[in-house]
């Protein structure tokens, strides 16, 4: 059959006029990141610390049936803010939230980029704040479900274990915290493996400098540490300025002895500097060819 | 008319790339033309508004270019001249994507992305990775993501750029039945002549960032009239005293010496300076001025 004799024929349908334009690229988004084999082993193993914090909850509502259990891990099981602490802002934790970064965070502008699709969404009645989102919200999603989602099903859990609402009313505030720190972080992360992989047509550049700088920023923190010996030089540190303002946020001591205020404010800082990039970096169409 | 626009100018730094472009083009296919850096994909940028004239303004489909691209955007379809994908998908995939974000309600936009992949010819691929298409399929895939959403105006900047006889003979007939028949407006950008001769009635030539023709083909393939003639003698005189008269003359590989004439001068002219200078014409054919001739005239190159 010969394309003339299939024939064109038009569309009889009407546009919608959608409240979040940007939800086709977030679900694509998703979809093609669950495509990648290795993502698909990686991220079950994500949940895993999420796994053993909440068995934790079980276990410290059910402890004369662990007799065996002594000592640190007691302590560890004393469920209040600092353990949630624990859970959003350890080392491994961070890691973890870089890892996913790393895998769906990475191509996202810079596939763009390299196949020159930037012009086919710029195309389209998208405005640059949708093509944004509709990104962001593809991270948001993968660190929600090890952030936000844990943390309330902690909360929601740690209630229905013990059977009473002393929880609650011990640290109503707990929730908002839980949401509060889930936001900066993922909004961190997204932000910084956004605007970076908007530097680059080449992925797999983009996750080394994902990982690079993250890493980086700790080994110069530790350099400076014991060339110092000041606080005031975890400022350098990514993974620091997390942690400091995470503590902060569930009301326990700060890790190191400077205002949390400064942390913030160099999250901050990174915040908008990472939203200059990706406004200078996207563009409908390569000007210079 | 879809696309009004007056007294365009845009600069890339100091570089100018439009200036003082205005156009009124008609419904059908329109042929926008000018050799590299002409001004047209920024003029095409400009209509699409990813650019933001310096000076000007206009209208397309009777929205404002300066401050309704969204608009405009939904009722334009847009097949970029290079290469461009979503890794990952399949055409089907892609092109109902693209229908989305267009949107298109998500399923109708699959069942449309079905039936422009069947029109481009491309229904036996439609669920290999666009990874594994060749040059040609990509650019009939770009073809049929322009008009996914039913546009009423599509712009093809070089629709048949990479392709092999066959498939540009196709996309040639694509553009010819979706101009003609179905009413829509199509402008399309091309280094192919012959392209924009076959398909297009109405050509708009760009020089330089200015507006160099625009009008009907064949009206103005009229601004001169075009004579092949060979020639016995000296011609260096005859060819100045010729050039002289404002005509242009060019001479091909086969020795033809090709004259463009202005046409409110009387052609006897030609044979008083032959006689003048004692040339012999042994071959004086009115011939038929192409899309080619008139390019070469307008633009100022061979």
């Amino acid at each position: 059959m010969t394309i003339k004799e299939k024939g064109y024929s038009h569309w009889d349908g009407e546009f919608l006029i959608k409240k979040f334009p940007w939800w086709p690229i977030t679900r694509y988004g998703i979809k093609l990141t669950f495509q990648r084999r290795f993502f698909k082993f990686t991220f079950p193993m994500s949940l895993l610390p999420a796994v053993f914090f909440l068995t934790g909850i079980y276990v410290s509502e059910r402890l004369e049936d662990f007799p065996f259990l002594r000592g640190e891990t007691i302590q560890f099981l004393q469920i209040n803010p600092g353990y949630f602490k624990t859970y959003f802002t350890q080392g491994f934790m961070l890691f973890i939230m870089l890892m996913i970064v790393i895998f769906c965070g990475s191509s996202l502008i810079s596939d763009d980029l390299k196949h020159n699709s930037l012009q086919l969404y710029f195309s389209r009645p998208l405005k640059k704040k949708d093509y944004f989102l509709g990104k962001t919200a593809v991270i948001v999603f993968f660190l929600f479900i090890i952030t936000l989602i844990p943390g309330l099903v902690f909360f929601i859990m740690k209630l229905v274990f013990s059977g009473s609402l002393k929880f609650f009313l011990s640290y109503p505030w707990l929730p908002l915290s839980i949401i509060g720190y889930s936001l900066i972080v993922t909004g961190f992360f997204s932000l910084y493996s956004l605007s970076l992989s908007s530097l680059s047509k080449n992925r797999r550049l983009v996750a080394i400098l994902i990982f690079g700088i993250y890493f980086l920023s700790d080994i110069v923190y530790l350099i400076f540490r014991s060339e110092f010996r000041s606080h005031y030089v975890s400022l350098v540190s990514l993974r620091a300025n997390l942690q400091q303002v995470g503590a902060h946020i569930f009301g326990q001591k700060t890790p190191y002895d400077i205002s949390w205020i400064f942390s913030f404010l160099v999250l901050l800082g990174i915040f908008v500097f990472a939203g200059f990039v990706l406004k200078s970096k996207v563009k409908g169409v390569e000007i210079v060819k | 008319m879809s696309i009004e626009i007056k007294d365009i100018h845009f600069s890339y730094g100091k570089v100018k790339a439009l200036e003082g472009v205005s156009l009124d083009l008609p419904q059908g296919a329109v042929g926008l033309l000018g050799p590299n850096g002409a001004g047209k994909s920024t003029l095409i940028r400009i209509l699409l508004g990813f650019l933001s004239p310096d000076k000007g303004g206009g209208r397309v489909l009777g929205y404002n270019i300066k401050d309704e691209q969204p608009k405009i955007r939904r009722y334009v379809g847009y097949m970029p001249e290079d290469d461009c994908f979503i890794p990952g998908l399949d055409a089907v995939s892609f092109t109902s994507y693209l229908g989305e974000l267009s949107g298109m309600p998500r399923q109708e936009a699959m069942k449309r992305a079905h039936e422009v992949l069947y029109y481009v010819g491309l229904e036996e691929s439609r669920y290999r990775n666009l990874e594994t298409y060749s040059s040609g399929m990509k650019q009939r895939l770009k073809f049929a993501q322009a008009f996914v959403h039913d546009p009423k105006l599509i712009f093809l900047d070089e629709p048949t750029s990479g392709l092999d006889p066959n498939g540009r003979s196709e996309i040639l007939e694509l553009i010819m039945d979706i101009s003609s028949k179905k009413d829509i407006q199509v402008l399309i950008s091309s280094h192919i002549l012959p392209d924009i001769e076959l398909t297009c009635k109405y050509v708009v030539i760009l020089n330089k960032g200015k507006l160099a023709a625009q009008g009907n083909i064949s009206e103005l393939k009229e601004i001169r009239d075009l004579y092949e003639m060979k020639i016995k003698g000296e011609v260096g005189g005859f060819l100045r005293k010729l050039k002289a008269m404002k005509c242009k003359v060019e001479e091909t590989e086969e020795g033809i010496f090709k004259v463009y004439w202005p046409p409110d001068q009387d052609r006897q002219e030609i044979f008083r300076v032959a006689a003048e200078e004692k040339i012999q014409l042994r071959h004086f054919v009115k011939s038929e001025t192409s899309l080619e001739d008139l390019f070469a005239e307008v633009v100022g190159v061979d």
